[in-house]
């Protein structure tokens, strides 16, 4: 990639107190990607996203966007940048259509030709006030507000909560042509389906600390699947252990699960010596591809590599 | 008006300012009805009155009855509800933004944090300014209304007078939610600051050899230079806005340096002295630890810190004025004997000459009732409190009525009123004892029990609206501006013995109409306010059953 990176962080940590929310963390996204920023609740994707942004202020390391210091240049980024963030609150007392006059009043130079093509093409309702929209509606407004000012980087926390099927895709197509367009768009997200829909590259984070960055190519390249084998009979696991491409097998009673990549043909020939009742396949989330490519990374990180639910921890 | 920051700013309080404009122009216009229809009774009595006295108060002889409530209009009812109105947009104005999470879009807006401060701080002095100047010309139209006019008093300079003086408070209290992103502390903190400075303005100068402490009180600048009489004292008003542009600049400092919160799952300062290992354990005995076993504890533990620095500063006031009426002595017949109606109305005519009557003026008449209407308030709104924070939703679906709900807060209610009561007659007893006072100790109790009549009604009023509408902002504002309307109607209306029965009207006079320290309880005047509470309950317990909820 030759163009400077549009977002680079470099080396950023925030800590509150004792608790480091986020430990030595560095990636660049480049103009015209779609990058997606994955990890379970409270991993530290907010609180990156409000350090790029200025809202809070890295304990070390630093943020440039577009080329520009966060902390120096905060209002210039803020001028070329769009941001829909978590949790979207918006002033109860203005309708939509207001509170999208307020806001492109502060930023100047919106095109309202553009604000009603893209009303439209959300579905989106203007004429309430914020306070009795319904989650969704309100989420609506929040992308509006974001892309209004077509700006050169585009910064969505959790931009799909609310939103049902038919508007989502409508969004993602939306972000497709942001990218096309030559902009950039930082998609922090906890679904994991969402980002292998639209991403061109991913980053996972957990607990702070950052697992890897991949391309969306290179990881689907590493697809792993998973294979239900029913018996008649239980099958000891041992038997497909050390079967070429076989990452992972566990055995419950009669029906033995594993995981693997490439062909399954080895596996299956193992699988027919003994009596097989059914077999069901199905692709593995990109989270359990992480866990199981980047185990090292994971466990460094201070969570338990094999499978781990989501943790709550005061910053998200 | 969305253009800006600053004009949505003013969009979105100028009706709040204008209500609050109102209410004090029905005061001033029935304080100055009142006196007028006194006739010639009123200005021979204010010819009769020394020289010195009017001077002191800043009333010109010409001015009459118009000058006296004048007087009161501009140094005290009017700088607490325009330095309020300031002081609420002063202290929402950053950190506001960040407690309702939309920090998060304006906060990433192209507009540095300087200038957000700046447009705010700019909006609120707007709104102070305006108010103070609308409130002002109702002043002079309540005059005309009544038959009087305004010769004589330079109302000019009262205002700008009262407006430095506000806007000394308005950039105390950005300061201070610039620097702490605590809404609640910079609002807290700024009315502790002002009813102090309130009282020192007022006390100290009764106190000989401690008049020079008055000086030093931003209130003293309201009424000391006498600007009714005297026109524009621009030293000390300079000193003033020179402090106030110094706080902005400390404000857009302390706004800079820090992280913005984003509104959810923000800490407190109360959670964060907790975590303290050095005061810690000091807050948590004080504050509780948040119960959680019923609606009523979780209800009443969060009014708690309420009660506790109320319910002190009240009992601490009492104790001091027990050791300050001592000190002064024989000194405060003389000086009381001259003081005109108007001022005399505010403190229930309280014969200040006995240690009942000294009480009642400073403790009974203004403070105790202000502090149990805070407390009786804020319990009876959280019921719409918990619609604004869309925690109805789990509350109301849990296996409790809605009538048990609305019962919870109610009870809190009722508990947090005679918690104070408790507090301002431990507060009296305490002065009683160390000032050796030799009041009735039965007496002292009983005024104890009159607080918490009177706040069990208001927090009854601010209930039933929160409970028919949902709105725990118009429960607080609409229960706090009827208090402040009742406590004027019964505080001047009955100076013209011809209108003295409408005191009737307000709850202030089932409370004190008789000073409880001379003649104990007035068991007719409680059984009037709690019959009233309980009937206002049940109607708010109804309509909370009837309604859809909010969130």
């Amino acid at each position: 990639m030759t163009a400077s990176p549009s977002i680079e962080v470099d080396r950023l940590t925030k800590r509150y107190g004792d608790f480091t929310a986020v430990d030595d963390v560095s990636f660049e996204i480049h103009p015209g990607e779609i990058f997606g920023f994955l990890g379970p609740n409270g991993a530290g994707k907010s609180t990156t996203i409000r350090a790029i942004l200025d809202l809070i202020r890295p304990t070390a390391g630093a943020c440039r966007v577009l080329g520009l210091d966060s902390r120096t240049d905060a209002v210039e980024i803020h001028r070329r940048t769009g941001f829909l963030p978590a949790d979207l609150a918006l002033w109860p007392n203005l309708t939509g259509k207001q509170t999208l006059q307020y806001l492109a009043n502060l930023r100047g130079g919106v095109d309202w030709g553009f604000v009603d093509e893209l009303t439209q093409r959300l579905d989106a309702d203007l004429s309430k006030k914020v306070g009795e929209y319904s989650s969704g509606n309100r989420q609506k407004i929040g992308i509006i507000q974001a892309f209004m000012h077509m700006p050169e980087v585009l910064i969505l926390d959790e931009p799909i909560t609310g939103l049902d099927p038919l508007v989502q895709l409508e969004f993602h197509t939306l972000l497709r042509e942001t990218a096309q367009a030559g902009r950039t768009v930082f998609l922090s997200s906890h679904t994991i389906s969402e980002v292998e829909r639209v991403a061109d590259k991913v980053a996972f984070i957990r607990r702070g600390h950052l697992i890897a960055v991949e391309q969306m190519s290179d990881l689907q390249d590493k697809a792993l699947r998973r294979i239900t084998l029913e018996f008649a009979a239980p099958v000891a696991p041992e038997a497909f252990r050390g079967v070429e491409g076989v990452h992972e097998v566990s055995v419950e009673g009669a029906t033995v699960t594993a995981q693997y990549e490439g062909s399954m043909a080895p596996l299956l020939s193992v699988a027919t010596r003994h009596d097989v009742v059914s077999v069901a396949s199905a692709s593995v989330d990109l989270d359990e591809i992480f866990l199981e490519f980047y185990r090292d990374e994971v466990a460094a990180a201070g969570g338990d590599p094999s499978r781990e639910p989501d943790t709550s921890s005061p910053v998200a | 008006m969305l253009r800006s920051v600053y004009l949505k700013t003013v969009r979105d309080r100028w009706v709040g300012a204008l209500v609050g404009v109102v209410a004090l122009f029905l005061v001033a216009w029935m304080g100055i009805a009142a006196f007028a229809g006194m006739g010639d009774d009123a200005t021979a009595f204010i010819e009769a009155m020394p020289p010195a006295y009017l001077s002191l108060t800043g009333i010109s002889a010409e001015a009459g009855v118009v000058g006296m409530m004048l007087g009161n209009m501009f140094n005290f009812m009017g700088p607490f509800v325009i330095a309020g109105i300031g002081v609420s947009m002063a202290a929402a104005a950053i950190a506001g933004e960040e407690a309702d999470g939309t920090m998060e879009i304006l906060g990433t807006m192209p507009r540095s944090r300087t200038r957000l401060t700046v447009s705010k701080v700019t909006a609120a002095v707007t709104v102070v300014a305006a108010s103070a100047l609308t409130a002002s010309v109702s002043y002079a139209l309540a005059a005309v209304m009544s038959g009087e006019d305004v010769a004589g008093v330079n109302l000019a300079a009262a205002t700008v007078h009262l407006v430095v003086v506000a806007v000394f408070f308005v950039a105390f209290a950005v300061m201070l939610g610039a620097i702490t992103g605590n809404r609640g502390l910079a609002s807290g903190a700024t009315v502790g600051l002002i009813v102090v400075s309130f009282l020192v303005s007022g006390m100290a100068p009764l106190v000989p050899g401690w008049d020079w402490l008055a000086k030093w009180s931003p209130w003293y600048w309201l009424q000391g230079p006498q600007p009714m009489a005297n026109g524009i004292d621009a030293g000390p008003l300079a000193v003033l806005l020179v402090l106030a542009v110094v706080m902005v600049a400390v404000a857009a400092w302390g706004v800079n340096r820090r992280d913005l919160s984003a509104g959810h799952g923000r800490v407190s300062m109360l959670d964060k002295l907790r975590r303290d290992p050095r005061v810690g354990r000091w807050v948590t005995r004080i504050a509780g630890s948040g119960s959680t076993r019923s609606v009523t504890a979780k209800a009443f533990s969060d009014i708690r810190p309420l009660i506790l620095i109320g319910g002190a500063f009240v009992a601490f006031q009492s104790v001091v004025v027990g050791v300050l009426y001592n000190a002064i002595g024989a000194d405060i017949t003389g000086l009381v004997d001259s003081m005109p109606d108007a001022i005399l109305a505010m403190v229930g005519f309280a014969d200040m000459s006995t240690a009942e009557g000294f009480y009642f003026a400073e403790v009974l008449s203004i403070v105790a009732p202000l502090v149990v209407a805070v407390v009786a308030i804020n319990a009876g709104a959280a019921l719409a409190k918990e619609e604004k924070r869309r925690t109805v939703a789990i509350l109301a679906t849990a296996p409790v009525t809605r009538t048990q709900i609305a019962a919870s807060k109610a009870t809190t209610m009722v508990l947090g009123s005679v918690l104070v009561g408790f507090l301002v007659a431990a507060g009296l007893a305490l002065g009683n004892a160390v000032a050796g006072l030799g009041m009735d100790w039965v007496k002292v109790a009983a005024s104890g029990l009159m607080v918490a009549g009177l706040g069990v009604f208001i927090g009854a009023v601010a209930l039933v609206i929160a409970a028919a509408t949902g709105r725990s902002q118009w429960a607080v504002a609409g229960a706090g501006g009827l208090t402040a309307l009742w406590w004027g109607i019964n505080s001047f209306v009955p100076v013209n013995p011809d209108y003295a029965d409408w005191a009737r009207i307000s709850p202030f006079y089932y409370y004190g109409h008789d000073n409880p320290l001379e003649v104990g309880a007035d068991w007719s005047g409680l059984a009037v306010l709690m019959g009233a509470a309980a009937v206002l309950v049940a109607c708010g317990l109804a309509a909370y059953r009837a309604r859809d909820l909010r969130g």
